[in-house]
């Protein structure tokens, strides 16, 4: 049906940026993104107008898609932050706030875009130079660094709702599965393996576990029956991916004669038993298919104790040809070659809650692992499969880059401290440099320092203060019930990253987050310390969001017109 | 029904409408404009500095407006640029033109029939504006402005070296061009990485407007937008990107050269076509009286089965190891492929595949039993990679003399969202239509030429075919560029009040000339006017520092004293805009001048459904 539909004119809103409407929703966005950001966050209720299925979270990528706005500024900062999400998995929250602060600040002070991206370009090279104090790197032999980065990604979603222990647990099991995706091959180029994710409700979450190899459910009772039968070491394994049902090929487009008293369909099916007989004669134990398997078929395999397994679908194809070294097989008419058979080292059934899974060890080495994540109920076992392929993916892209930033909003403050001292040693040359006048950069660069302040100062929600020491820069809280106002007086704290400690010995300064303070010049830390950091974060993901965050930004208050179609 | 009968648009109408866009082109106009966020009808955001893009996306209904909009699309498709301009200028022209027939002393007071002389005196000042425009114009740019520009020098494009360290004079122009395009903030990473392609794709022995129509016309398969990466990430790379994923598992084979063929038909040859008829018997059972044979349908499957694996046999005999196909192959093909480690690339769309054929050599087969020696592609490597979301085939090809590029490479294009990557992959193209019209005017006045042609119907337009000779004399030399910043502008301002004191000194009789010329070089001051927007001090200074160019060098020959020239006219540069090459800017006048000279007939038309033909 194709009728033609007058086309109606666009609305267009000029400076949208001055518009108090828009301010409003970027307002309001920023509010809602900054109380999820932590371990501490507040969550969300996501549910559509109709009453449909409400959804517990915390992750900017649910909020976001689920935010639609009428205004394409917010859809242009949302859709910006998704693709990062998207791509790394981790600091969406973080380059939102960031970019929405940025918008804010810029908009009051009304300092050229240039100011931004130069100090973006002074805040990359930081944090790639050597010398940087806010990365350490990762030590990919020992797997501590490995599981502190990765408690940080479990613990920083809280709608996992998960006790202390239970996020150790489910960071050591996420390391675990990571690691047995790397294969242990010799030099050249490396391909990582697969991690398969299985959920069990109502168990606890410390009965969640990782098994090298594949779990696959099965229902059906023969199947499983034949499992405990089968001992040889390794098994045979075939794999088709053709449908075994006994229809017709694929022959075109041309006409049928069938000859009175000729039964096509036995003719095929006595075809597909000789083709079992010589997969039988072949010593194959483990007959896989992706698509149906005739019954004759089947119950004549289990009768020479091949073990059947139909339907398994297209998904799981690949981890199975990756798992067991066999190639899949579409051909009903030629022998099969030795090379396209497969082997699994041991086959075994394994009870999950109400789950029956059968368990395929593979033979040799193989980079195929599966998770069972137990929770105590939906909502939260989603959220946490989610969280456990976020780790993954973190994991994977410290492989390629093995650093990591200091958690805790440690390395925005100390960040901000250092671009506000390098700036300010620099200001004559910058600011001729960008084509503007001194206070004009020192103005933009206060604001770019301010909005990474404040995306550090969000990480609490408790209504404690935020506070940074003048000697590091690193990011302090102190508890809304504590006792003394001055940091000073409190003994024993710990900053948001771990690595620094305050103490009668130590003579240490603080002040409040986003007050004035003379800037100085962040200390490293000592190198060789024996204090590990409690919090990482990973140094790809957050660098990329920092870029995004400052370019949407950018973007965004160069908008002069908006020009909506209202078709 | 009956149509709803417009308002017979005046004059006052036309300039109205026409203020509106110019307010909304504004916006994104010069140095300090900004961009245009727009949605598309599906809801996604969208961001522009292009003029048509805007345009476009207004969805006019007011038959005028969407008339101009027309026009400057046109405008725009051959020349990659100045559809703000183009708005601009026109709009300047009509009120200049209605300034000066308001003012006409001949114009009597009572209401009507002053309302009709204006009309009438604005339609001659129109008419003798455009005969001006298409027969002196070209000659007076030639004149007056072409001597004040420079020539993009040949070894940007060619394989010559030239001189280490010095900015290549195509970069400053793209840099400009991007920066209109993009903002300031890309424009100096963008025209790199564009000069980077350039200088890949330079081609042996051709002019450089070969290459530059061969990545014109191959842009779209050439780059891979890649979201969610902020735009320094986006970079170049060796070969070709083909967007598509192996249909098999690869099984990656270290050792070079890699042996492609590019497939059109399917590998599995079709058993039954329409008509043919099967007969089916009972299989083993055959009669000894009777010849003919009865085969059973499991023969008949196991005979096409043979058949296909023959042709695998043979594929690998020819030492095929990559399959690139244009339709989908079956599962049985992909099986017996896995089991040859052939790896098979299905549906790659045919654009990809004919530029895959242009720079392996190879031809397409479509049939796997007619494979030559020729179509057989030599890969250096073919190897899946991972851009964004997708995985996709990565080729380099072998270096072979038959080729005719140099370094065959692909663009990948990162951005914060596809709205960024959408927009920097049309600025890229409309930089690349921009330096082809630059290189290629004659190309540019024929094309103009047909256009007008097919469009008008108004006399004026039939009657200019005959000039179009002096025009291409004038935009005969390829790659003409003039510093940005309005100075083109400026020139041909002062070239134009020359000119017409010059008449008018010479022919007292022919006052129009003086007239018309004013008219023209007062409007097009609007355009620097507004470049300089932000400061009219910068917009004064620059004026006179090229008048004073101007006069000194008038009393020299053309090209002689390119040094002095030069500085002067860097110093302009630093407060500049854009360079703008000059070929299209002719083309600009001429345009806007047929536009009005149309829309002022149409404030004659006496009837709605004239109206309406004419718009439609």
């Amino acid at each position: 049906m194709s009728r033609f539909v007058r086309k109606a004119p666009s609305v267009c809103t000029d400076r949208p940026l001055n518009n108090s409407d828009v301010s409003t929703k970027l307002r309001s966005l920023k509010q809602l993104l900054t109380s999820c950001l932590g371990p501490t966050g507040r969550l969300k209720h996501v549910q559509n107008n109709i009453g449909g299925h409400v959804v517990t979270t915390s992750s900017s990528s649910v909020l976001l898609t689920s935010v639609t706005s009428s205004q394409p500024i917010i859809d242009l900062i949302s859709s910006s932050i998704l693709h990062h999400v998207s791509r790394f998995s981790d600091c969406g929250l973080f380059a939102a706030v960031l970019c929405l602060s940025l918008i804010q600040e810029a908009k009051q002070s009304g300092v050229s875009r240039q100011v931004n991206k130069h100090l973006l370009s002074l805040c990359t090279s930081y944090l790639q130079h050597e010398h940087c104090g806010c990365r350490v790197p990762v030590d990919l032999s020992s797997t501590q660094d490995l599981i502190t980065l990765s408690l940080s990604v479990v613990s920083s979603k809280p709608a996992c709702v998960l006790t202390e222990a239970e996020a150790l647990h489910v960071s050591r099991l996420a390391v675990r599965a990571f690691l047995l995706t790397v294969p242990c091959g010799g030099p050249g180029p490396v391909t990582l393996g697969r991690t398969l994710s299985v959920g069990v409700e109502g168990a606890s979450v410390l009965h969640s576990e990782v098994f090298p190899g594949l779990l696959v459910e099965v229902r059906d009772v023969f199947c499983l029956r034949t499992a405990e039968t089968l001992r040889s070491d390794p098994l045979r394994v075939v794999l088709f991916s053709t449908s075994l049902a006994g229809d017709l090929c694929e022959l075109g487009d041309g006409i049928i004669q069938v000859h009175p008293g000729v039964d096509t369909d036995s003719q095929i099916l006595d075809q597909l038993l000789e083709l079992c007989e010589c997969v039988i004669r072949d010593g194959v134990k483990l007959f896989v298919c992706q698509k149906v398997v005739h019954p004759v078929l089947q119950q004549y395999l289990r009768r020479h104790g091949v073990m059947v397994m139909e339907r398994v679908g297209l998904s799981l194809m690949e981890p199975l040809a990756l798992l067991t070294g066999a190639l899949p097989v579409a051909t009903l008419h030629a022998t099969i070659p030795a090379k396209a058979y497969g082997t699994v080292k041991e086959v075994s059934v394994k009870e999950f809650g109400s789950k029956t899974m059968l368990h395929l060890e593979p033979a040799g080495e193989s980079a195929i692992c599966t998770m069972t994540l137990c929770h105590r109920n939906e909502t939260m076992l989603s959220e946490l499969k989610v969280v456990c392929q976020q780790t993954e993916h973190v994991l994977r892209l410290t492989l390629k880059e093995p650093s990591a930033l200091l958690g805790g909003g440690c390395t925005e403050t100390h960040l901000a401290a250092h671009i506000r001292h390098q700036s300010v040693q620099e200001v004559a040359e910058s600011a001729s440099a960008l084509g503007c006048s001194q206070t004009e950069y020192l103005l933009g660069v206060e604001g770019f320092c301010r909005s990474l302040e404040a995306v550090a100062a969000a990480l609490h929600h408790d209504g404690g203060d935020s506070f940074m020491d003048l000697t590091h820069a690193h990011h302090w809280t102190r508890p809304a019930d504590a006792m003394t106002e001055n940091m000073e007086d409190n003994s024993a704290l710990c900053c948001g990253c771990g690595m620094v400690q305050s103490g009668p010995t130590v003579d240490m300064k603080w002040t409040h987050l986003n007050t004035e303070h003379p800037e100085f010049s962040p200390a490293a830390l000592l190198k060789d310390r024996a204090v590990q950091p409690r919090v990482l974060d990973s140094f790809t993901a957050k660098l990329n969001a920092l870029q995004v965050a400052v370019e949407t930004a950018n973007l965004v208050l160069d908008v002069r017109f908006v020009i909506q179609d209202t078709n | 029904m009956m149509l709803p009968v417009a308002q017979l648009p005046h004059l006052e109408h036309v300039l109205q409408t026409v203020s509106v866009l110019e307010s909304v082109v504004l916006s994104s106009f010069g140095p300090e404009g900004g961009q245009v966020l727009f949605t598309r009808d599906t809801g996604q955001a969208m961001l522009s500095r292009s003029g048509t893009k805007i345009l476009t996306a207004l969805r006019l209904e007011n038959p005028l407006a969407r008339m101009i909009v027309a026009s400057v699309l046109n405008h725009s498709t051959v020349t990659g640029d100045g559809s703000k301009t183009f708005i601009l200028l026109l709009a300047s022209l009509l009120r200049m033109i209605h300034a000066t027939a308001c003012k006409e002393p001949n114009v009597s007071h009572t209401y009507n029939p002053r309302k009709a002389a204006v009309a009438s005196t604005a339609r001659h000042l129109a008419k003798r504006l455009l005969e001006f425009a298409l027969e002196d114009l070209d000659d007076l740019i030639a004149v007056g402005v072409v001597p004040y520009g420079c020539c993009l020098p040949r070894e940007d494009f060619t394989l010559k070296t030239r001189p280490p360290k010095s900015i290549p004079c195509v970069q400053k122009l793209l840099a400009s061009f991007f920066h209109s395009r993009l903002g300031q903030t890309h424009c100096d990473f963008f025209s790199h990485l564009t000069c980077e392609l350039l200088d890949n794709w330079k081609l042996k022995n051709d002019h450089p407007s070969v290459a530059l129509q061969f990545i014109n016309d191959n842009l779209p398969t050439l780059h891979t937008p890649v979201s969610g990466f902020p735009i320094s990430c986006s970079r170049l790379i060796e070969g070709q990107v083909i967007h598509r994923d192996f249909a098999t598992s690869c099984i990656r084979s270290d050792k070079p050269p890699v042996a492609a063929v590019i497939l059109t038909g399917c590998l599995q040859p079709t058993l039954l076509r329409a008509g043919e008829v099967l007969e089916l018997g009972c299989g083993d059972q055959q009669t000894a009286e009777n010849s003919r044979k009865e085969r059973s349908i499991v023969q008949f499957s196991a005979w096409a089965e043979k058949s296909l694996e023959c042709a695998i046999a043979n594929l690998q005999s020819v030492g095929v190891s990559v399959i690139l196909s244009a339709v989908k192959q079956s599962a049985a093909v992909l099986a017996l492929a896995a089991q040859a480690k052939i790896c098979i690339v299905e549906c790659v769309s045919e654009d990809e595949l004919s530029l895959f054929a242009h720079l392996s050599g190879a031809k397409p087969v479509a049939d796997c039993w007619m494979i030559e020696p020729d179509n057989i592609a030599t890969l250096t490597f073919c190897r899946p990679i991972l851009l964004g979301a997708h995985r996709y085939v990565h080729v380099a090809f072998h270096d072979s003399d038959k080729r005719p590029v140099v370094k065959p490479c692909s663009l990948i294009i990162c951005g914060a969202g596809e709205g960024q990557t959408d927009q920097y992959a049309c600025a890229l193209h409309d930089a690349i239509r921009m330096l082809l019209s630059t290189w290629e005017p004659t190309g540019m006045t024929a094309s103009k030429r047909t256009l007008q042609c097919n469009k008008s119907k108004s006399s004026i337009a039939e009657k200019q075919i005959p000039n179009s000779t002096s025009s291409q004399r004038c935009l005969s030399m390829p790659g003409c560029v003039v510093p940005a910043g309005g100075i083109f502008e400026f020139l041909l301002h002062h070239a134009l009040l020359q000119h017409g004191h010059s008449c008018s000194a010479s022919d007292e009789t022919d006052m129009d000339i003086l007239a018309v010329s004013q008219l023209l070089a007062n409007a097009l001051l609007s355009v620097p006017r507004q470049i300089y927007s932000h400061s009219p001090r910068c917009f004064l200074q620059t004026q006179t520092r090229l008048l004073r160019l101007v006069q000194s060098h008038s009393q020299r020959s053309g090209f002689a004293d390119k040094l002095e020239q030069d500085t002067v006219l860097k110093e302009c540069e630093d407060t500049s805009e854009c360079t703008l090459d000059e070929g299209y800017r002719a083309c600009i006048y001429i345009k806007i001048l047929t536009c009005h000279q149309r829309r002022l007939c149409l404030t004659q038309a006496s009837s709605p459904s004239a109206v309406n033909t004419i718009c439609f």
